[in-house]
């Protein structure tokens, strides 16, 4: 249960299969939020085929073995569940919210979508199609145009983050029904896999529930180990691509993170909130938006996966205020590099990040969040306890060793999509 | 002021509507409002700049503003030790703000930035231009933002006057939910409100739309975009409008109660999906029936496939709108609309910040008095009020139709 300045209950199951079920049951809530991540994300994709994750993720929303693509979206919308099925670095999530009497049907449901899919070609066609299409969109997208370029900057060619999750258009062409089950068999596995349900529900009837719907799930021989080569920036490389007809330049400026077992990794995530996580507690956020008016929006994240995700600040910026907006951020970041950082910027930044935790506990979907990193990464059964404390624990000496370590000023990367930018003088 | 307990966590979300928007602008002040609202968060002369700014991200609050057509809105969720601060922040701001001229010429930039983000988007290009020619009187047409053009000529004395006359106790709804007693949560804003003064209330200017006799038509043929989009709009009724909690069913049964396309696995039964994404014609259709003050529109929109034509599409769309004036839906159909929509209420309510949303937006659009009186009126649609709905809707008089045309860079 959730209390008042308390913290969240979680109660814990694995079943024989290997799939691990955390809960946090919250009393007074109608709805339950539930969220299923597998460790199918681009890190687990296989080498050069960029976008087979997602084209086999959207395949299992295509049918099952049991039922077609049209009954199982009749079934899913007739207990009227908000549902979505997301690619991303680590994972493959299929996060959902359901009234809480209908928990039991939405976990048959996807369990049918995961371990039994049909991957019918005329589905797989479907959603070929539908990737190429949003590949072209994207294609006058200035957001998704400069995240291609800066990948395409910072990752090797084979690299499992050299491409968007969506993938390349060849490999999306060229993808097969055969390919999806293959991946499919080797990729979506229940060891690994965490199921985590907040809500208003008892805890043993969501085991009981999950452990109907999810038993005839079993892994296919070993998981294949995966890693990727180092990646490091020897010196700044910046592109700029035009895309036409567009008003504002998006940029993407950054620089190859750190796995998020890494034990550097929390202090990591408050650097980035003194750089430049948000508009109003970090340093560049402040002096682009707020003091210069060079923005609308700009902001820094950073992945989490078992490897080397982006570490990135993003910006929609007028072509003429470009490289202003790109200086001033690198001078920021130079100050904090320097030295020159204070103890109140590290406050404000811990502030920040352990007051959102009390916020998130606002909605089922928040708790389950608060609970799906701790669970994906099997950071201990009282991480959520324990974060913040964690958080607090940063000090000034690490914010400025990370920044000097991960985020060299001289050393990284620009992506820069939109419009022509001025010629210099 | 309302205030609404929600105990299942200890936060609070606090929200003030202030009755001013798009509406209330004329030509050469639009996006005044949105402007304001900019200007909100530049300091008063308790709390300079950066205060407000730097106190909410200590507490971790979820906290922001928006603009629209009817009304201009801020909110904070704290932790509910921090509500006293965040209702002297916004009681403060309701009386005080500087808006400086120093400060308005720097967040112009902001504003301009802000809009050259949106024109990037090929959907809200076209919608703009449907907007602009669904209304030839009433001020909606104008949109919220404002023109490029008259946010550069904005004036201080102006947003200063705008700010004055509009941001008041006695134009602006207070709503509370959190994790307190309903009366304490009150009486902790009365304290904070109460002691300001009220201003003589400004009417927007009252332009009412005049009946449309004939479908209108707009193509924006932009590089900006490589794909097709189809937006057709009709003249539906306003929130206040008995048909109201019909025609927000209505937009379900057309497309879901989250848009489909890409990775949403919801609303894939709805009739659009089927005829659209299902069969390759489109990549994603969204249907929506806003709740505002006015007449405002029930909008469709289609982003196409490579390939396939405007004409198409729309002659689907519209066999479809009119199968739905034409025959109540199915049982099953129904059961299934009826369930999204009422399940969607519920997954709003159980977040503290939404549930203040929504109660506010009820009220200040005048939809219904209380989350439990709108819920009823969802809960006790039929399959024919729908019906009926759409065929009142649906008509080809009053049809606004956009096409979104990709041109060669």
């Amino acid at each position: 249960m959730v209390h008042s300045g308390g913290v969240v209950n979680v109660q814990r199951h694995r079943l024989p299969n290997g799939l691990r079920i955390a809960v946090a049951p919250i009393s007074g809530l109608r709805s339950v939020a539930t969220l299923l991540a597998v460790e199918a994300g681009q890190w687990f994709e296989p080498a050069g085929r960029p976008g087979i994750a997602r084209l086999c993720a959207q395949a299992m929303l295509r049918g099952t073995t049991k039922r077609d693509a049209k009954s199982w979206a009749d079934a899913l919308d007739a207990i009227g569940a908000a549902a979505r099925l997301d690619v991303g670095s680590h994972a493959a999530t299929f996060s959902a919210q359901s009234l809480a009497a209908d928990v039991g049907e939405l976990l048959t449901l996807m369990a049918e979508a995961v371990v039994t899919p049909a991957f019918a070609p005329k589905e797989v066609e479907l959603v070929r199609q539908q990737t190429v299409a949003q590949l072209e969109e994207d294609s006058r997208n200035t957001r998704a145009v400069a995240e291609r370029v800066w990948r395409e900057l910072v990752y090797p060619a084979a690299h499992p983050f050299h491409a968007r999750p969506i993938g390349d258009p060849a490999v999306v062409r060229a993808a097969t029904a055969d390919e999806l089950r293959a991946y499919h068999l080797r990729a979506i596995r229940p060891d690994g896999a965490v199921l985590v349900v907040a809500g208003g529900i008892e805890a043993k009837r969501l085991f009981d529930e999950a452990e109907r719907a999810f038993a005839g799930w079993s892994a296919h021989g070993p998981r294949e180990p995966r890693s990727a080569s180092s990646v490091s920036l020897g010196g700044t490389v910046r592109r700029i691509e035009i895309v036409p007809d567009k008003t504002q330049s998006d940029v993407v400026l950054g620089w190859p993170g750190l796995p998020r077992t890494d034990p550097r990794f929390v202090a990591a995530r408050v650097t980035n909130m003194v750089f430049a996580a948000d508009t109003f507690a970090s340093r560049a956020g402040h002096v682009v938006r707020d003091e210069l008016g060079l923005a609308y929006y700009v902001f820094s994240t950073i992945g989490t996966s078992r490897g080397q995700s982006p570490w990135t600040v993003r910006m929609g910026v007028n072509p003429i205020n470009v490289e202003r907006a790109v200086s001033v951020t690198l001078d920021e970041l130079r100050k904090i590099v320097g030295g020159k950082v204070s103890e109140d910027d590290l406050e404000l930044a811990q502030d920040k990040l352990v007051g959102e935790l009390d916020v998130a506990r606002e909605s089922p979907g928040g708790v389950a969040s608060l609970m799906l990193e701790g669970e994906v990464f099997e950071l201990g059964p009282d991480h959520v306890e324990r974060y913040p404390r964690e958080l607090r624990a940063v000090t000034l000496d690490q914010v400025i060793e990370t920044a000097r370590t991960f985020l060299p000023p001289e050393r990284h990367a620009l992506a820069i999509a939109g419009p022509p930018l001025p010629v210099a003088d | 002021m309302h205030a609404l307990e929600a105990r299942h966590a200890p936060v609070v979300s606090l929200w003030v509507w202030y009755q001013v928007g798009g509406r209330n602008e004329v030509p050469g002040t639009t996006g005044m409002s949105h402007f304001l609202e900019h200007m909100l968060f530049k300091g008063t002369p308790a709390h300079p700049k950066g205060d407000l700014d730097k106190l909410l991200a200590r507490y971790g609050a979820l906290w922001n503003a928006f603009t629209s057509e009817d009304v201009t809105c801020y909110f904070e969720t704290v932790p509910k030790e921090r509500y006293p601060v965040a209702l002297e922040l916004e009681a403060d701001r309701m009386r005080n703000a500087l808006i400086s001229p120093e400060e308005t010429e720097a967040e112009r930039t902001v504003i301009v930035s802000e809009r050259e983000g949106l024109e990037n988007d090929p959907s809200f290009l076209l919608g703009e231009q449907l907007q602009r020619i669904a209304f030839s009187r009433h001020t909606y047409g104008q949109g919220v933002i404002g023109s490029k053009e008259e946010i550069k000529l904005m004036t201080r004395d102006g947003l200063y006057a705008h700010y004055r006359r509009h941001y008041a106790p006695n134009n602006a709804y207070f709503i509370v939910a959190g994790d307190a007693p309903a009366s304490e949560l009150l009486d902790r804003a009365a304290a904070a409100f109460g002691p300001l003064e009220a201003e003589a209330p400004a009417e927007p200017p009252k332009a009412p739309e005049p009946p449309q006799f004939g479908e209108k038509r707009v193509i924006v043929r932009r590089a900006g975009g490589a794909l097709p989009i189809l937006q057709i709009g009709y003249h539906a009724p306003c929130a206040s409008d008995p048909r109201a909690p019909a025609l927000s069913m209505l937009a379900v049964a057309l497309a879901g109660a989250t848009a489909g396309g890409g990775e949403t696995a919801s609303g894939r039964s709805s009739r659009l999906y089927r005829a659209l994404v299902d069969t390759g014609l489109a990549t994603a259709v969204d249907a929506s029936f806003q709740l505002m003050k006015d007449p405002y529109l029930f909008v469709v929109e289609a982003h196409l496939r490579s390939g396939v034509t405007h004409e198409q599409v729309e002659r689907v769309i519209l066999d479809e709108l009119a199968r739905t004036a034409r025959d109540p839906l199915s049982d099953d159909e129904f059961a299934r609309t009826r369930r999204q929509m009422l399940s969607a209420s519920a997954f709003m309510t159980d977040t503290i910040t939404w549930r203040a949303f929504r109660f506010g937006q009820l009220l200040a659009t005048g939809a219904a008095s209380s989350l439990a009186e709108w819920y009823d009126r969802l809960a006790a649609v039929t399959a024919e009020e729908i019906r009926a709905a759409a065929d009142a809707v649906f008509q080809e008089k009053s049809r606004v139709v956009g096409w979104f045309t990709p041109e060669a860079s």
